[in-house]
């Protein structure tokens, strides 16, 4: 499946068809997830109208985490495969999981101003947020780093794919760490019984920026093929204009 | 059997070279134990001669001055081998590039480990450690250090050739070792609240041994792209 659209002008023709539709589910999931989630939905008893920070603040961190194993995982096809496309889509996934991890930590922060009194809280996830957030920012440090973009991309990818080993690791380590050095109990942001009223919002927002954050990264691809089609166009107009003056 | 022989004799012989390149330079080692040295003060100027503040973080302010003061020396385990092209000569021969990496960094793991051993004895002076954890702190630095050095191979041949390489191999580097320290200051913290260390270790070790296997293979194939440039 993926060989079958590795090809940049079938990748091109098939998203032409599809961008339109991940676009309209973006829009009408949120608008309906923004509404039921700032006006039809019951405030938290304990929390109050904060609550409704976690509709964008859980669908961020899922999405954070998630584009971090999509990033890798397309790491893994380039590397191993070698497909270019494959190369476009980690480099255009990495700025935008950065985003939703500040985005993330931005929230958190937020929301731990009224509830811990203040804005920052060494908490076990909000910490091994910030580590994530670091290694998207190594990703797209080192992949810029080199002089011709393809070491840069394969570098990186080695990075991204140690990254997917290791994070597992830090976030249970956080985890522990956390467990040996807070004695307070910490208000835990959606507890294992949730208002129903509650989770329809924040299903509509997980899925309004999951489709957002692929509306993005489709088009993040295609001006990247757009580009490096430009970049072939100059190299050989160039070409061309050598071999003439001879 | 003749191919075990010759991996081991391969495998020494790399590591007597690195310890000849090394001990030739002694100023290296000494740079990192007076930068750790100089760190714990900047630690202690900063809290102030509190010694009941001090007790209670001397452990995190030892790890975090070890592995900061390691920290710049990584980017020469590689860099010097690429600027000289050895790396090129020896990736043309038949010895595996995973072997002389694997031997790199148990080299490294003794040339700038063990000597930090030695200067443990000072810093229990001027931390004030409590005697009781000097046992675990030396098998902590031990195993702490040979994943910092397996991790620290990654690092290097990561930046090699790499723009601003220098101030990019700690952003690289410190979210990979986080566990290191998290786990490292456990056991002695473990130990001060007389409690077993023992879970602590066992988690370091077992994060070591991950690396142990995959850092070899991983770093190798970062040599190759960037031998391939």
């Amino acid at each position: 499946m993926f060989d079958w659209l590795a090809n940049p002008n079938r990748f091109n023709r098939i998203t032409e068809k599809i961008q339109p539709c991940i676009l309209f589910i973006t829009i009408i999931t949120l608008i309906s997830g923004l509404y039921f989630g700032l006006f039809d939905s019951p405030k938290d008893y304990q929390q109050g109208d904060a609550v409704r920070i976690m509709y964008v603040h859980v669908p961020s961190a899922w999405l954070a985490s998630f584009l971090y194993f999509s990033l890798a995982i397309s790491c893994v096809f380039y590397l191993v495969w070698k497909h270019p496309l494959a190369d476009l889509v980690s480099s255009s996934i990495a700025p935008i999981g950065a985003l939703f991890s500040a985005l993330t930590l931005v929230t958190g922060s937020l929301w731990g101003k009224p509830m811990w009194g203040t804005w920052w809280v060494w908490d076990a996830r909000l910490t091994s947020m910030l580590v994530l957030f670091f290694f998207y920012l190594g990703y797209i440090l080192l992949s810029n780093a080199f002089e011709r973009k393809i070491d840069g991309s394969k570098t990186a990818s080695v990075l991204a794919i140690v990254g997917l080993i290791n994070l597992p690791i830090v976030k249970f380590s956080v985890d522990w760490w956390h467990t040996l050095h807070q004695p307070a109990s910490i208000i835990k942001i959606g507890g294992p019984s949730i208002d129903d009223k509650m989770l329809l919002p924040l299903i509509l927002m997980i899925f309004a920026l999951s489709f957002f954050s692929l509306y993005l990264i489709v088009l993040n691809v295609k001006t990247k093929l757009i580009e490096k089609k430009c970049e072939a166009l100059l190299l050989k107009s160039n070409l061309e204009e050598i071999s003439k003056t001879g | 059997m003749s191919l075990q022989s010759s991996f081991i004799q391969i495998f020494i012989s790399h590591i007597k070279r690195e310890f000849l390149i090394n001990f030739r330079s002694l100023v290296d080692v000494i740079s990192i134990i007076s930068f750790m040295i100089l760190i714990v003060t900047l630690f202690v100027l900063g809290i102030g001669p509190f010694e009941e503040k001090l007790a209670l973080i001397s452990n995190a302010i030892f790890w975090i001055g070890l592995i900061l003061a390691i920290i710049p020396s990584l980017e020469k385990t590689l860099q010097r081998d690429y600027d000289n092209g050895w790396l090129d000569q020896t990736i043309t021969s038949p010895t595996p590039m995973e072997l002389i990496l694997l031997s790199k960094s148990l080299a490294y793991w003794l040339i700038v480990i063990i000597p930090l051993l030695i200067s443990l004895p000072l810093f229990i002076v001027l931390l004030n450690i409590n005697l009781k954890l000097i046992p675990w702190l030396l098998i902590s630095i031990l195993v702490g250090g040979l994943s910092i050095s397996l991790i620290g191979i990654i690092g290097s041949a990561l930046t090699l050739g790499a723009k601003r390489g220098n101030i990019l191999l700690p952003i690289l580097i410190i979210p990979l070792i986080i566990p290191i320290l998290i786990f490292g200051v456990g056991i002695s913290e473990a130990v001060r609240i007389n409690e077993s260390p023992l879970g602590n270790l066992f988690l370091l070790i077992g994060f070591t041994l991950i690396y142990l296997v995959i850092s070899p293979f991983i770093s190798a194939f970062l040599i190759r792209i960037a031998i391939s440039r």
